[in-house]
């Protein structure tokens, strides 16, 4: 007989979701996490996209810490003196709430306290170091030399998967796998950040950027999110790359985007609040662990469910499904938990945009992680939109003319382009 | 066996305290509840005690509602019990009734041989609470211990006093304040904290421990606050000033007789 039904191991976005799921059917929830409060650990813009949650806590937007709503949703790409963007905003994305401006900090622990009040056991500030797997099934959780038995664990240990990696479900993680974020919270005045950007105080504003302007080799994204009081600014880099550019670290480019002559303004007299970095899953369907064993199941970061093809960055929403997923999986199967009845999860997964959007955008990360897509484009881009606005008192020519010799005075050719934005359009 | 007590108290964590910029108070909002540091070192005493000779260790705190989860963090480190003392009624209180509270949950426990807390809290600094309690109790005290150890009815503890360290040893029952840093506490254990959960903490207010109301809280607090003055931090005058204008700013430095040049 287990001590309890489920342990679940992290309460962030999958894991306080599964628990409260768990909970909700009447399970005997032991819920576990690191950090004390919840959330402390964690290092998010963030944007929760969608409504998920609703399936857990009804009316959750009621009670959740949310800071504004996106309505304003810009994609761009910074060279070094240029900024060129797709800027929408939109009363529709207004009504629709869709993208949801949180702080995790807040968010997690709010999340906690659902699970909590729906009677999971909520245990804060305690790292489990390994599953415990006894005759081939996971039979419960190891931490400082104690065994506390389940019938299931599920993972939803986040972006750095140590369980999985000590209780050897998963190899360690390589450079392909995850890509390395830094968050700087900076305080603006409510006021100023409505002016700034151009937002009411419901709305939001949410970017993110293709940081052309660093040096050659180094690929990296930049995000900046408006909270009520505070914007979320950060980086996510190719840690590839860093690697193979000794001289470059990531706090160089988080300090170049800083700088950025766009971005300082946006900042300015800005009071830094936090600062901190994360590991970002970005390897896509060939970083993906085993999602379930005999007693055990995976979700969210820990599962590598991210989704980013440039123009969205989204995770939040896919850990919430995930972690719902599995704890239905382990509920339909009370009594009966083994390998074969778990691998239901992975069929609720491919049903749901979770497996769907990770087969669909497969391969995106070498659109996205690409020279082509961070370095070559935005400069074309720049020299298009400079010959189509700068007016020097000559004879106009067609777009076509002006891109074939930004084309060509950027040392690419014409073919090429074509083909590498034909590729870029298809996996996007 | 040792009946152990250990005094804690919550705070909020002080890296985490900011001052507003306007009001100059304290503000407490933003940063999250902690055990007081000292209180910890004094906690990893007694549970070296434990280790070594085998004793009951109680956790006492006096707080609001929510300060039980410090009182499980320490059962979740190894303490056996926890007593929560929370009462509208102590609400406002100085140190002085704050002893007499804690005093008064110590006799009513009975047979205690070892009083710890922590030598001061990071929120009050204050360092009366502690002895404030021993004079109660009316048992002897050892203060600023930074070494404590237990052998045979003496507790042998290192004090460190600004002249040097004096090396006591007293017999039980005493009370032993604690410096903070004075040893690494141990890491909250997943089995404890499961256990402490459902064992739960409990909860004595003023009709338990048979207090007075007149004697506790703020009506039982000698101190009157009167005023509280923020001391602003003189400003500091930065100048950057680049190597090629080096002579001129110590030929302006000595103009102000700031700094004398050798030889001149």
């Amino acid at each position: 007989m287990s001590e309890f039904d489920v342990i679940v191991i992290g309460a962030g976005p999958a894991g306080s979701s599964a628990a409260i799921k768990l909970a909700q059917g009447g399970m005997n929830v032991l819920l576990v996490e690191r950090g004390d409060p919840p959330g402390t650990k964690n290092v998010s813009g963030a944007v929760l996209w969608g409504d998920e949650l609703s399936k857990v806590v009804p009316d959750w937007e009621r009670s959740a810490p949310i800071e504004r709503y996106v309505t304003r949703k810009e994609v761009a790409f910074l060279t070094e003196k240029s900024k060129i963007a797709i800027s929408y905003s939109s009363q529709d994305l207004m009504e629709r709430k869709s993208g949801k401006i949180i702080v995790r900090g807040k968010f997690d622990q709010w999340l906690a306290r659902k699970a909590k009040d729906a009677g999971a056991m909520l245990v804060t500030g305690i790292t489990i170091d390994k599953l415990v797997i006894d005759g081939g099934k996971v039979i419960g959780v190891m931490q400082d030399g104690d065994v506390i038995t389940s019938d299931a664990v599920i993972v939803a240990e986040g972006a750095n998967p140590r369980v999985l990696i000590n209780s050897g479900l998963r190899p360690k993680l390589s450079d392909h796998d995850v890509a390395l974020g830094i968050k700087e919270t900076i305080k603006l005045p409510e006021n100023v950040i409505n002016e700034r950007f151009n937002v009411d105080s419901k709305g939001g504003y949410a970017s993110e950027f293709v940081l052309g302007f660093l040096d050659d080799g180094i690929l990296s994204g930049g995000f900046l999110y408006t909270n009520r009081d505070t914007v979320s600014l950060g980086i996510v880099a190719s840690l590839d790359r860093l690697r193979a550019n000794g001289m470059t670290h990531s706090y160089d480019i988080m300090g170049k985007f800083e700088e950025h002559p766009f971005i300082k303004n946006l900042i300015k007299d800005g009071i830094p609040d936090e600062y901190a970095a994360h590991l970002v899953p970005e390897g896509g369907l060939a970083s993906m662990p085993k999602l379930y064993g005999n007693g055990y199941l995976v979700t969210g970061d820990a599962a590598m469910f991210t989704f980013s093809n440039g123009m969205v960055l989204q995770g939040i929403n896919y850990a919430i499904t995930s972690g719902i997923l599995a704890a239905e999986t382990i509920l339909e199967n009370k009594g009966k938990i083994s390998e074969e009845t778990l691998s239901n999860y992975v069929n609720k997964l491919r049903n749901s945009y979770v497996l769907s959007d990770l087969y669909t955008f497969n391969g995106i990360q070498n659109v996205t992680w690409s020279d082509f897509t961070q370095k070559t484009m935005p400069k074309i881009l720049d020299s298009v939109m400079m010959s189509m606005f700068d007016e020097r008192g000559m004879p106009k020519k067609h777009l076509m003319q002006v891109l074939s010799a930004a084309v060509k005075s950027n040392g690419m050719k014409y073919t090429e382009l074509i083909s590498s934005g034909y590729r870029m359009m298809r996996k996007m | 066996m040792l009946n152990i007590v250990v005094m804690i108290k919550q705070v909020p964590d002080s890296s985490e305290v900011e001052i507003d910029p306007v009001k100059m108070t304290l503000n407490r909002t933003k940063a999250r509840n902690v055990v007081n540091a000292a209180d910890l070192n004094a906690l990893e005493y007694a549970l070296r005690i434990k280790d070594k000779v085998g004793a009951n260790i109680t956790v006492i705190s006096m707080g609001p509602p929510m300060a039980d989860a410090a009182i499980i963090e320490c059962m979740a480190r190894g303490a056996d019990r926890g007593i929560l003392i929370t009462d509208r009624a102590f609400a406002g209180a100085d140190t002085y009734p704050t002893g007499l509270t804690l005093a008064a949950t110590i006799a009513k426990l009975g047979n205690v041989d070892i009083v710890f807390g922590g030598d001061e809290t990071t929120d009050s600094s204050t360092g009366h609470v502690g002895p404030g309690v021993a004079e109660f109790l009316g048992i002897d005290q050892i203060t600023y211990a930074k070494e404590v150890d237990y052998e045979d009815g003496y507790v042998i503890a290192t004090r460190d006093l600004e002249d040097g360290d004096e090396i006591v040893k007293v017999h039980t029952p005493v009370l032993v304040t604690v410096l903070l840093n004075s040893n690494v506490p141990r890491h909250q254990s997943l089995r404890k904290k499961i256990d402490a959960i459902r064992k739960g903490v409990e909860s004595w207010g003023i009709n338990e421990l048979g207090l007075k109301p007149e004697w506790v809280g703020l009506r039982g607090s000698p101190t009157i606050v009167r005023s509280m003055k923020a001391i602003k931090e003189p400003e500091h005058l930065h100048k950057t000033i680049t190597l090629d204008k080096i002579d001129e700013v110590v030929a302006d430095l000595v103009s102000k007789n700031i700094i004398k040049v050798g030889g001149k």
